[in-house]
C-alpha cells in the first residue's frame, strides 16, 4: 500500500499525525463521557430499581470512551515519535469527497427515481397512481434501482479511468441488470431499495 | 382479579366465530408491509411469516415481511404509527408493548389509541421453569433453597416480567437476583448453561419439559398451564398481578373497518386452523390459538396500559 | 445402545433418509444431495466479493424450512444444507480477500495481509491453493476433535466459566485484540473504543435509545451489517480506488497483473506449510470450543503465532510476513477454518452460538422442532433410543461427506472462481460496492442502512488511512453488545457485587492479563526496531 503522500501537500507535516489524532482522539473522548452520554442517556452509570442496584445505560459507553481515552493518551505520550506514521493528504480528502459525493447523488436518484417517473405518468395521463402502492410491480420497482444503480456504476468507473465511455455505460447497465437477477427474479419477498422504505 | 382479561378469554372462542363470518371483499391496493418486532429466524418471526405466506397462498395477497426489533417492541411500533392506514402496513408483537412497555416510555410518545388491534394468535405459556437436574420439583423446594441461604438467580425477558419476578420473591419472602436477558431463548440458554437457576418462558420451554429436561415449577399466568396443569398459578403464590399476553397483530391507528376486518379475520383463522403450517407450530408451542379481535381486542390492550402504572408502582416498593 | 450404535445409526440416517432419486440402482437421499447443493453454494457466496456465508443461510433458511416442512425428517436435510454452505464458504471466502484485497468476513481479513500481496506479485492461484489445503486442513482437524470431545469438553469448559469470568474473558478478548493487531496498542484502543461506541449507539436497556440524539434513525442502533461491511468492505473499496486513480494519474494507465512462476503446490510447499497449519488447527479449534469467541480471534491469533515463529526460522530472501508469505496464508485459513467444527461443541451441548453459522443452525433447529440443542443431546441412552443423538450423529456425518467434497472438488471449483481476476477492478469494485449496498438493503429494507453503510466506509477509509486498523473496531462491534449484557447480568446475578470482576480467582486472572497485555505491547512497540 503506497503513501498517501503521492498526491502533494499533506496536512500534517511530518511524523505529527500521531500526536494529532491522539490529542483529537481525547478531546472527542472527553466531550464523549462528560457531555454527549449525560445529555443523551436516560439513565446513570448504575440504577438502583426493584431495590436491586443495576448497570444502566451510561457505563458501557463510558468504558468505551475509557478505550478511546487511554488509547489517545498512550497515542501521545508513548507512540509520538513512533517511526512509520502515515499522513493524510490533501488530494486523498479531495478523491474521497468527490466519490462519496458521487454515491450520494447515485442513491438520491435511485430513491426518487420512481416517484418522480409517476409523477410524470400521472400529468400525462391524469391518473392517479401512488409509487408505494406500485413498488412490487414490474416495471416500476425497477426504474430506482436500475438508474440510480446504473449512475453510480458509470460515475465510479468514469472517476477511475478518467472519461467517461460507452462501454463503461453498458458495463453498468449490465451489471445491474445480473444485480437485478440475483437479488429480485428468485425471491418474491425480497426488496430492491428503495422499495422498502418508500 | 382482572376481570377484563378473563372476559377476553371467554370471548376468544365466539370471537372466532364471529370473526370468520365477515366475508372478505376487502383487497388490498397494494403489498402490505409486514413489520415484524422479533428477531429474524426465532420462533415468533417464523409464526408471522408463515402466517403471510399462507394469506399470501390462500387470498393472493402480497406481504413484504420485514424486521423491525429493539425496544420491547417499541421500534415496531414508533415505526407502524407513522404508516398509511389502508392495510398496506401492518405489524406484528407482543401484548405487553401496548400495555407495560408504553406506559414505561412515556418519553417515547406512543399509546394503544395510536393503533388499530387486529387479532392476537396465540397466548403465552409463560411458565417459571428450571433445569430438572436442580432437583426441584415445585416452586416450594425454590423457596426452601432460597431460605437455605442459596443465592438464586431468576432469568427474565422485559421490565414487566422483572418486576412479577420481585413480587414473586416479595411474596414468599425470599429475595431473588433478577437477570434481565434479551428474549426468552435467552433465558433458556442461561438456565441450561447454569448461569441461571429459574427463569421465565413463554412456550420455549415445550420441548425441554416434554423431554424432561426443564420443569415448570409455576404458572405466570392467571390460569394453569396445559402442560403443566398441577403447577401453581401466581395468584397461588400470592401474586395478584400475571404475566397473561398475546403475540398481537395491529395496523396505525384509523384504519377502514373493512381492512380491518378483512385482515383481522384472515389472520385469525389461519392461526386456528392447526393443519396450515402457522397453525401447526402454534398448536406446538402455545397449545392452541387463541383469537380476540376487534372491540375486545381493543379494550384489551387499552386495559393493558391503563393498569402498567399499577404493577410498575407496586413493583417500585 | 452404546456409542457404536448411535453412530451407525446417525450415519444411515443421512445415507437413508427420504430417497431424492436413484443413481446407477442406488439411492440418493435428499440430505446427501442438500450437502452437496450447499456446500457449491457456499463457495459461490463465499467467493463473491460482499456476500458471506450467513447472508446466503439467512436467505436459505426460509426456503428450505418452506420446503422441507417442520417434521423431524426435515432436520438432516436443512442441517445438512447450511453446514454445506459453512464449509463453502469458508473455503469461498478466501478468494475475494486473495484476489481483490476485499475480505468478505472479519476473519478473511488476516488472509489479505499475506494473500493478496502473493496476488501482486502474481501467484494468485497458487495462494489460493495454499489457502484451500490449509483451509480444509484445519477444518477436517477441528471436526475429528468435535466429534471426540463434544460430549465432555464443552461441559467442562461451562462448568468453570459463570457470568463474571465470561464478562472478564470478553474483555480480555477486547484489550487482547487491541494489542496484537496491527501493531500499535495505541491505535488498537482506539479502533475498539470506536466500534464499541458505535454498537452502544441507540441500544441499551433503557426504552430511550441512548446516544440517539432523539432522532428516529438512529434509535434502532446500527444495524450489523451496515458497521462490519462498512468499515470493512466499503472502505477497501475506497482505498482501493483511490490508489487505482493515483495509478492512473501517475502513468497513464492501469496495470493488470500478470501470473508468474510456479502457481503449484508441490510436497515441499505442503511440508514447510505444515507447522503452521498445526499450530493454527490446535488455535482455532480451541478458541471454536469456547462459546461464543469466534473464529476472527482465532485467525488473528493463528497469523500471530505463524508470524513469532517465522520470524525465529526464516532465511534471508524469504519473504516476510504481511508482503506475501504462503505461511501466512496457511497460518490463518487454517485457524479460522478450524474453528467452525470446534464451535459446534458448545452449539449441540449448551445451545450457545460462537459465529454466525451456529446461530443459524441452532435457528433451524429451533424452528423445525424435535431437535434441542442442550445437555439433552448427549444423553446416551441404554435401553430407548435418544433421536436428538442420532441427528447429532447425522450432522457429524454431514460434517465429513461436506469435508470429502472440499478434498476433492472443493479446491477446483474455488479456484475457478479466481476467473474474476481478469475482470478490470476499476469495473469489479463499484460493483462490489452497488453488491454490498444491495445485500444490506435487502436485509434492511431501509435506505438509512445504506447511508450507515457509506458513513462507515468513509469511518473505516480514514482509520486506513492514518494507519488504524479497522478489524478491532469490527470485533469490538460484535462482542460490545455482548459485553454489556454479560456485564449487566453479572453484576445482577452476583446481587450488585461491583468487584465481580476481581473477586472471582478465574475473572481476576482474565483481568490482569487483560492489563498486562496492553502494558507489555506498549512497552515493546517504544524500543527502537
Amino acid at each position: 500500500m503506497g503513501p498517501a503522500t503521492l498526491g502533494g501537500r499533506s496536512i500534517f507535516t511530518g511524523p505529527k499525525t500521531n500526536l494529532i489524532l491522539g490529542l483529537a482522539i481525547t478531546v472527542f473522548a472527553l466531550a464523549l463521557v462528560f457531555v454527549w452520554i449525560p445529555l443523551d442517556t436516560d439513565t446513570g452509570l448504575v440504577e438502583k430499581v426493584r431495590r436491586q442496584v443495576t448497570i444502566g445505560d451510561s457505563l458501557a459507553p463510558t468504558v468505551a470512551g475509557l478505550f478511546l481515552l487511554i488509547g489517545g493518551g498512550l497515542l501521545m505520550l508513548f507512540e509520538r515519535n513512533a517511526p512509520d506514521q502515515r499522513e493524510l493528504a490533501i488530494s486523498s480528502l479531495g478523491f474521497i469527497g468527490v466519490l462519496v459525493a458521487l454515491i450520494a447523488l447515485s442513491l438520491l436518484v435511485m430513491r426518487f427515481t420512481g416517484p418522480a417517473l409517476v409523477a410524470v405518468v400521472n400529468m400525462a395521463f391524469d391518473s392517479s397512481l401512488e409509487y408505494r402502492l406500485l413498488r412490487d410491480s414490474v416495471p416500476w420497482k425497477y426504474a430506482g434501482y436500475f438508474i440510480g444503480g446504473t449512475v453510480l456504476l458509470t460515475g465510479m468507473i468514469s472517476l477511475v479511468e478518467g472519461r467517461v465511455g460507452r462501454r463503461t455505460v453498458l458495463i453498468a447497465v449490465a451489471a445491474v441488470i445480473v444485480l437485478i437477477a440475483i437479488y429480485d427474479l428468485p425471491f418474491d419477498d425480497l426488496l430492491l431499495p428503495p422499495n422498502g422504505d418508500v | 382479579m382482572n376481570r377484563f382479561v378473563t372476559a377476553a378469554l371467554a370471548a376468544v372462542f365466539s370471537g372466532m366465530m364471529a370473526v370468520s363470518a365477515i366475508a372478505a371483499d376487502w383487497t388490498p391496493p397494494g403489498p402490505i408491509k409486514l413489520m415484524i418486532a422479533f428477531r429474524a429466524g426465532g420462533g415468533a418471526d417464523t409464526q408471522a411469516r408463515l402466517i403471510a405466506e399462507a394469506l399470501a397462498s390462500k387470498l393472493g395477497w402480497k406481504f413484504i415481511p420485514e424486521q423491525v426489533t429493539g425496544k420491547g417492541g417499541l421500534n415496531m411500533a414508533a415505526a407502524l404509527k407513522d404508516q398509511p392506514n389502508d392495510g398496506t402496513a401492518i405489524g406484528m408483537g407482543v401484548t405487553e408493548t401496548f400495555g407495560y412497555n408504553m406506559a414505561a416510555a412515556p418519553n417515547a410518545g406512543l399509546k394503544p389509541s395510536d393503533f388499530t388491534g387486529l387479532t392476537t394468535t396465540a397466548g403465552f405459556q409463560m411458565g417459571v421453569v428450571s433445569l430438572a437436574s436442580k432437583g426441584w420439583n415445585s416452586f416450594d423446594d425454590v423457596v426452601a433453597a432460597a431460605k437455605g441461604g442459596e443465592q438464586l438467580r431468576f432469568g427474565v425477558m422485559s421490565p414487566r416480567l422483572a418486576d412479577l419476578a420481585y413480587l414473586l420473591g416479595k411474596a414468599q419472602g425470599i429475595d431473588f437476583n433478577i437477570v434481565s436477558v434479551k428474549g426468552g431463548k435467552a433465558v433458556m440458554d442461561g438456565v441450561n448453561a447454569g448461569d441461571l437457576d429459574l427463569g421465565f418462558m413463554a412456550g420455549i420451554q415445550a420441548k425441554g419439559v416434554a423431554a424432561g429436561d426443564l420443569v415448570n415449577l409455576a404458572s405466570a399466568l392467571s390460569t394453569p398451564l396445559t402442560q403443566t396443569p398441577d403447577a401453581p398459578t401466581f395468584a397461588d403464590l400470592g401474586v395478584e398481578y400475571d404475566s397473561d399476553g398475546y403475540f398481537v397483530f395491529v395496523g396505525p391507528a384509523g384504519m377502514p373497518a373493512d381492512a380491518r376486518d378483512a385482515l383481522a379475520s384472515a389472520i385469525a383463522e389461519v392461526a386456528a386452523d392447526e393443519a396450515s403450517k402457522a397453525g401447526g407450530i402454534i398448536k406446538k408451542a402455545f397449545g392452541g390459538a387463541a383469537t380476540i379481535t376487534g372491540d375486545e381486542l381493543t379494550a384489551l390492550l387499552e386495559a393493558g396500559y391503563s393498569s402498567a402504572g399499577q404493577l410498575m408502582e407496586v413493583a417500585s416498593q | 445402545m452404546d456409542t457404536l450404535d448411535y453412530i451407525v445409526l446417525g450415519i444411515a440416517a443421512v445415507f437413508q433418509g427420504p430417497e431424492l432419486f436413484s443413481l446407477f440402482g442406488l439411492p440418493v437421499s435428499v440430505t446427501l444431495v442438500m450437502i452437496v447443493f450447499g456446500f457449491l453454494s457456499g463457495i459461490v457466496v463465499g467467493a463473491t466479493p460482499g456476500l458471506a456465508g450467513p447472508v446466503a443461510m439467512a436467505i436459505a433458511l426460509p426456503i428450505l424450512i418452506s420446503t422441507f416442512g417442520y417434521t423431524p425428517d426435515a432436520l438432516l436435510p436443512v442441517m445438512g444444507f447450511l453446514i454445506g454452505v459453512m464449509k463453502g464458504a469458508t473455503v469461498g471466502g478466501a478468494v475475494p480477500a486473495i484476489l481483490f484485497n476485499t475480505p468478505g468476513t472479519p476473519d478473511a481479513f488476516m488472509t489479505t495481509l499475506d494473500g493478496y500481496p502473493m496476488t501482486r506479485k502474481g501467484q494468485a492461484r497458487k495462494a489460493l491453493r495454499v489457502a484451500h489445503f490449509s483451509s480444509v486442513s484445519g477444518d477436517t482437524f477441528s471436526d475429528v476433535v468435535l466429534i471426540v470431545c463434544a460430549p465432555f469438553l464443552a461441559l467442562l469448559v461451562e462448568g468453570y466459566l459463570d457470568l463474571p469470568e465470561k464478562t472478564a474473558l470478553l474483555i480480555l478478548s477486547l484489550s487482547f485484540i487491541a494489542a496484537v493487531i496491527g501493531g500499535s496498542p495505541a491505535k488498537g484502543l482506539i479502533s475498539v473504543g470506536l466500534g464499541l461506541l458505535a454498537v452502544f449507539i441507540g441500544t441499551g436497556e433503557d426504552f430511550y435509545p441512548r446516544l440517539s440524539f432523539g432522532t428516529e434513525e438512529l434509535s434502532r442502533g446500527f444495524p450489523i451489517a451496515t458497521a462490519i461491511l462498512g468499515i470493512l468492505i466499503v472502505s477497501a473499496v475506497f482505498k482501493e480506488l483511490e490508489e487505482l486513480w493515483r495509478e492512473k494519474r501517475a502513468s497513464g494507465v492501469i496495470a493488470p497483473v500478470a501470473e508468474t512462476g510456479d502457481q503449484r503446490l508441490r510436497f515441499a510447499d505442503i511440508r514447510a506449510l505444515f507447522p503452521y497449519i498445526a499450530r493454527s488447527s490446535v488455535i482455532g479449534t480451541a478458541i471454536g470450543a469456547l462459546p461464543g469467541i469466534g473464529s476472527t480471534l482465532a485467525a488473528t491469533l493463528g497469523y500471530t503465532v505463524g508470524r513469532s515463529r517465522y520470524e525465529k526460522t526464516k532465511t534471508d530472501g524469504d519473504t516476510e510476513f504481511g508482503k506475501g508469505a504462503p505461511e501466512g496464508v496457511a497460518a490463518t485459513e487454517a485457524a479460522n477454518s478450524s474453528v467452525s467444527g470446534a464451535n459446534l461443541i458448545p452449539v449441540l451441548s449448551l445451545g450457545i452460538p460462537g459465529n454466525a453459522a451456529a446461530v443459524f443452525l441452532i435457528l433451524a433447529a429451533e424452528s423445525i422442532g424435535g431437535f434441542n440443542p442442550g445437555p439433552s443431546v448427549f444423553r446416551f441412552t441404554s435401553d430407548t433410543v435418544n433421536p436428538e443423538l442420532v441427528i447429532a450423529f447425522g450432522l457429524f456425518t454431514s460434517m465429513f461427506i461436506a469435508n470429502a467434497l472440499n478434498w476433492t472438488v472443493g479446491g477446483l471449483f474455488m479456484r475457478s472462481m479466481g476467473v474474476m481476476i481478469r475482470v478490470p477492478k476499476q469495473i469489479l469494485l463499484p460493483i462490489v460496492l452497488l453488491l454490498t449496498l444491495t445485500a444490506i438493503y435487502v436485509q434492511e429494507t431501509r435506505m438509512v442502512a445504506i447511508w450507515f453503510t457509506l458513513g462507515f466506509g468513509v469511518v473505516g477509509y480514514f482509520m486506513r488511512s492514518v494507519g488504524i486498523s479497522p478489524l478491532p473496531f469490527v470485533i469490538a462491534f460484535i462482542l460490545g453488545g455482548k459485553l454489556e449484557e454479560t456485564a449487566r447480568q453479572a453484576f445482577a446475578a452476583t446481587g450488585g457485587d461491583p468487584f465481580f470482576l476481581f473477586n472471582h480467582p478465574i475473572a481476576l486472572v482474565f483481568m490482569v492479563l487483560s492489563a498486562a497485555v496492553i502494558v507489555f505491547t506498549t512497552r515493546k512497540s517504544r524500543e527502537p526496531g
